[in-house]
């Protein structure tokens, strides 16, 4: 068993708050650190000057009067207490003069320079330790084989640096503690609303799809992850909603037409009957299975687009060519099926989207019209600038016309209106102009159409507008 | 026509198989992706029908290899895969032609048989004649028994499509594949009554049919 850390440490927020407070330490204490180095090495440096310019004081004394002159200088300078040591030694090493008890046992550097320590009577703050205080000192031959030895004591300084080495200790150790504290108290937060929407995330992987992921408004980095992560969820659950629609709207318009065959081919089997009626049964047979797979097809395609696979595939062109092409394979339909055709293109236009799909729409258009326009209409597919700028790629014929109660019906898939039940067709004409149409992101408008020609209805408009080209800076 | 068929679905190469033997064409047959490529090698055959999906090697790998090595005969992609994008896959794989699952028998067969013409040298011929009716492909002129036939440019191209295939059955999607380049199965009779009125222009006003309705298939241009 490995020994598991709790899980706050585990998580990146605490690690990276951790690591910062690191930082944040190790740049104090490097600054700490300057400021003792710097404040020490100044001590010593003063220590240093005020003890050269008392021995250069004892030196003009020597020179004036001489060893007596040195002794009662020293004895003149100590009676009433000072902040320098002094020692006058004799050549015979006693001590005539100064207020040490005797020379310390330090090893002194070449030019006479030495570090101590020495004990004295405490003298007002008892509290302090007077046993051993540091000091410094030089010790110099003046003449005669006489010494003079000049200190100064620099235990308090030592002391206040030592406080300063403690607190700046103190202080790094304080920086380190605070920073891990506010990153258990950070990471604490930012796991709590982690696990918020890891726990929606296991719970959509266990089939609730319906779990939102919390959010708390402030629009930071989690709130939006949160956003996006319900936006996914959205986006899954119509997909799965629409999937499930599609399972139910295939089993039901493919139940009929399959059911129809088989008891068709069943009539067929059981009557015997002589080769003729077996042959249109088996002709019916396959008319069936035609309807079924134009049906199967128009599912597939659909279905891919509303993938969104082919959005890839997408370019700028003008549909102007595209228009006039489709007109011209359509013309003679209409005109043979007894219609008048009217094209009206304009040209110049910009559409961005695939070429074969708007092609496919209006073909899908063109059939709706053929199929329900009566003898005699009129069927016009034309291509016009709104005022805006905005492309519209529209068939109108004059045909009955798609209520308005209906028209949102109409677009949906393997709708039917009841008046068109017996036209033959996949009943998802329209349904893929739809998706066509929602893959470009264009508006498709159902309306009426020129108005009521000789009873029939008021025609149907089904127009395309497709949104505006962005021009490229 | 010596025919090899590349499909891991038994029922359907058998189906496919029966077919073209009525048709009167020698059929191989090979059930995964290897055994295609070693069969193609080894042999020559007039028409490759490789499915897109195969195990161990897929179709495209299939046909790739096959070109790479030399392997000229012409290829019919199946493939349930339909969208432009999958068509152009498999052309530029090296296929000269696709066909998306499921399809009628009818349109294997034309599409075959068209492929199979397809190694003529064509592309030189300037001139075609079906019986009395010549198109000049240069002039852009089509002559019927010595009369000048008008007509607009896409039923040039309808005809032109037609002659070049004469003598076989070309199916309405094809048609509308090859003529109009359109990718799609329209719910109206719309290559019908284009047919219809390219027939009025070459074939009424003379004597003998040359443009042939199949039932149930499609079209054939025959003298």
């Amino acid at each position: 068993m490995t020994h598991r850390l709790p899980s706050f440490v585990r998580t990146t927020a605490f690690r990276l708050t951790l690591l910062s407070a690191a930082l944040f330490a190790l740049s104090s204490f490097l600054i700490l650190a300057f400021v003792y180095a710097a404040s020490a090495g100044a001590a010593i440096s003063r220590t240093d000057a005020v003890i050269s310019d008392e021995l250069e004081a004892v030196e003009r004394r020597y020179t004036d009067a001489g060893i007596n002159g040195v002794n009662r200088y020293i004895l003149q300078r100590t009676a009433g207490g000072s902040d320098f040591l002094y020692l006058l030694i004799n050549p015979n090493g006693r001590l005539l003069s100064g207020n040490l008890n005797g020379v310390p046992v330090a090893e002194a550097d070449p030019d006479g320079w030495l570090d101590f320590t020495y004990g004295r009577a405490p003298v007002s703050d008892a509290d302090e330790d007077q046993s051993s205080r540091r000091a410094r000192a030089r010790l110099v031959e003046i003449g005669e084989g006489y010494s003079v030895f000049i200190g100064v004591d620099f235990e308090n300084e030592d002391r206040l640096i030592g406080r300063l080495l403690r607190a700046i200790l103190v202080a790094s150790a304080l920086v380190i503690a605070l920073g891990i504290f506010s990153g258990v108290v950070v990471s604490r937060r930012f796991s709590r609303r982690l696990d918020a929407i890891n726990t929606v995330s296991r719970s959509v992987k266990g089939g609730d799809i319906t779990q939102r992921a919390p959010r708390n408004g402030s629009g930071d980095e989690l709130d939006e992850l949160s956003a996006n992560f319900n936006a996914m969820l959205d986006r899954l659950e119509e997909l799965m909603h629409r999937m499930r629609n599609v399972g139910d709207s295939i089993a039901h318009d493919l139940r009929s037409p399959l059911t129809r065959m088989r008891n068709r081919m069943e009539d067929a089997l059981r009557e015997g009957g002589n080769q003729q009626s077996r042959q249109a049964a088996l002709e019916q047979a396959m008319a069936d299975s035609d309807e079924l797979l134009s049906v199967f097809n128009a599912i597939l395609s659909i279905s891919r687009i509303e993938a969104g696979e082919r959005r890839d595939s997408f370019k700028v062109f003008d549909p102007a060519p595209l228009v006039a092409d489709i007109g011209e394979l359509y013309e003679p339909v209409c005109e043979d099926s007894g219609h008048s055709f009217g094209l009206q293109v304009e040209e110049g236009l910009k559409v961005r989207g695939d070429p074969n799909l708007v092609s496919q729409a209006m073909a899908n258009m063109l059939d709706n019209a053929v199929k329900y326009t009566p003898e005699s209409g009129a069927i016009q597919l034309r291509l016009r600038r709104h005022s805006d700028g905005r492309a519209e790629i529209s068939v109108t014929d004059t045909g009955p016309g798609i209520a308005e109660a209906d028209r949102l019906r109409a677009t949906q898939r393997f709708v039917r209106l009841e008046k068109s039940r017996n036209q033959p067709g996949s009943g998802l004409g329209l349904s893929l102009v739809k998706a066509i149409a929602d893959i470009h992101h264009a508006v498709l408008i159902l309306d009426d159409g020129p108005g009521d020609v000789e009873q029939h209805g008021p025609g149907l408009r089904i127009a395309m507008i497709f949104p505006l080209v962005a021009k490229k800076a | 026509m010596r025919i090899l068929i590349i499909e891991d679905d038994r029922d359907a190469a058998n189906y496919i198989r029966k077919g073209l033997k009525e048709s009167g064409h020698v059929v191989d047959h090979a059930a995964d992706g290897e055994e295609g490529l070693e069969m193609g090698r080894s042999s020559e055959y007039d028409v490759l029908v490789v499915d897109r999906m195969l195990p161990m090697l897929d179709g495209l790998s299939v046909v790739e290899t096959l070109r790479d090595e030399g392997v000229s005969s012409p290829v019919l992609i199946l493939s349930a895969l339909g969208e432009v994008d999958h068509r152009v896959e498999g052309l530029k794989a090296g296929g000269d032609d696709y066909l998306v699952k499921p399809y009628a028998f009818a349109e294997l067969l034309a599409r075959i048989e068209a492929l199979a013409r397809r190694r003529d040298p064509e592309a030189v011929r300037t001139k075609l004649v079906v019986g009395d009716l010549e198109m000049d492909l240069l002039a852009r002129k089509v002559v019927r028994g010595g009369e000048e036939i008008l007509l607009q440019p896409r039923e040039f191209r309808l005809l032109e499509f037609l002659m070049k295939h004469s003598g076989q059955v070309v199916t309405r999607t094809m048609l509308l594949e090859k003529v109009w380049d359109y990718h799609f199965d329209p719910q109206t009779n719309v290559i019908d009554v284009h047919i219809s009125r390219l027939r009025s222009k070459i074939d009424k006003p003379f004597e003998d049919a040359l443009l042939h309705t199949v039932r149930g298939a499609g079209y054939r241009l025959q003298a």
